[in-house]
């Protein structure tokens, strides 16, 4: 799993297509906020929160398919799956890399909403948590998704609606989370970030239990 | 152990069109050839036989570790040569200084540290085939090994599929030209519209 994750990571530094797709994204969706909503509305805790998860999301998708577009060059999924053991690798793999990508693109996006917007957090360590266990709990599902969308044309229309309903309850968590770390609401932030908690181990049980079986 | 596989009334579809018919076939240490026209079966065939696809009926039998290198190379673009085979090798516990060498005696000695989308089509061929050397499995699977080679290349793979077999190595060689292997292969096998006999 490691092994994977280093590859990916290797070949997404040189390659960094996914990282900048993300980051520009989120970038340019936390610019229009405040454009778009004015000052005083995008400062609001919720929306704030609400725009950052939904870049994030969409990010992440454009993160993940990018690493499979890689992949389908040159058969070198085919190369990965092939090796004994390599099909519950790839899941791990890319879980792990994806995660570290994201984290990234969080950090950027969330340190130009709180320069741009202009936001005060009330509670530091919590929105850290929330963001962690949020960002933790996105990619497994994606994965799944891409993965099974991995040879139909229409991928990159079918990913976003594959995934995006299954995400909602990790969105609203994600949301809620943050939006009570930046008011100030501890208990309500740590609720939240529990809940992010258990999505991540579930959608990460279901993409261990579907992944390997649909590469196949 | 020895090195070989086997499948027994394997029968492959793939969008709902039987591209395997119950085919039967037990491979062993040595050179098999596989021949046939152009969407015959041949890297179904192979795919097969390396468990990379589904079964609608039979079974795959293998021994030990199987090397399976596709009509693309399946290296990682994004990571070099050198890189890519060290993955390989790493994750099959092997030794990864010998890689090195390996790419040296395919020609790639020079490029081992570009990035491989910036090498030739014929180098990404030869950095795929170096992983013979590099990784010491017991059953090869080679779908149109010589594709992309320039004649250096031909005669180093003819060198390297002669070294596996007296190694007692299994190797399995999907190609449709070449009839020169005839000479080295223990078995031939012919393959048409999905359905497979000894040739």
């Amino acid at each position: 799993m490691a092994l994977v994750a280093v590859r990916e990571l290797r070949a997404e530094r040189r390659q960094p297509d996914g990282v900048v797709a993300a980051v520009t994204f989120i970038a340019v969706l936390v610019l229009l906020e405040s454009l778009v909503v004015g000052p005083q509305i995008a400062r609001d805790a919720d929306v704030a929160a609400a725009l950052f998860w939904l870049a994030l999301t969409f990010a992440t998708i454009l993160a993940t398919m990018r690493s499979f577009d890689r992949e389908l060059e040159d058969d070198a999924l085919e190369g990965l799956v092939a090796l004994p053991g390599g099909r519950d690798a790839l899941f791990g793999g890319k879980v792990l890399s994806l995660t570290i990508v994201l984290l990234l693109v969080a950090v950027v996006g969330g340190v130009l909403s709180l320069v741009l917007l202009d936001l005060r957090v009330a509670l530091a360590p919590h929105l850290l948590v929330v963001v962690l266990l949020g960002v933790l709990a996105l990619p497994p599902i994606v994965i799944v998704d891409v993965v099974l969308a991995l040879r139909l044309r229409a991928r990159a229309a079918l990913v976003p609606i594959l995934a995006l309903p299954v995400l909602v309850p990790q969105l609203v968590a994600a949301t809620r989370g943050t939006s009570a770390a930046l008011s100030g609401d501890a208990v309500g932030a740590l609720a939240w970030a529990g809940l992010l908690f258990a999505f991540a181990v579930v959608y990460t049980v279901i993409g261990l239990t579907i992944v390997p079986a649909a590469i196949e | 152990m020895l090195s070989g596989a086997s499948l027994h009334d394997a029968t492959v579809v793939l969008d709902d069109r039987i591209i395997l018919r119950s085919v039967n076939l037990v491979v062993g240490p040595g050179l098999t050839l596989v021949r046939g026209p152009n969407g015959s079966g041949k890297t179904t065939l192979l795919r097969a036989l390396a468990g990379l696809l589904p079964l609608a009926r039979g079974d795959r039998k293998a021994s030990g570790d199987v090397l399976y290198i596709g009509h693309r190379p399946m290296l990682l673009r994004g990571l070099t040569a050198r890189e890519n085979l060290e993955f390989f090798v790493r994750f099959r516990g092997g030794d990864t200084r010998v890689i090195d060498g390996a790419l040296r005696a395919w020609g790639v000695g020079e490029d081992m540290d570009r990035p491989v989308e910036r090498l030739s089509a014929g180098e990404r061929r030869r950095a795929a085939l170096a992983r013979v050397e590099t990784e010491r499995v017991p059953l090869l699977l080679l779908d149109e090994p010589f594709a992309d080679l320039d004649e250096g290349g031909t005669t180093r793979l003819r060198q390297t599929i002669a070294r596996a077999r007296e190694d007692g190595r299994a190797v399995v060689i999907a190609t449709h030209a070449h009839p020169e292997l005839d000479d080295l292969a223990k078995a031939r096998i012919a393959i048409d519209d999905g359905a497979a006999t000894a040739a």
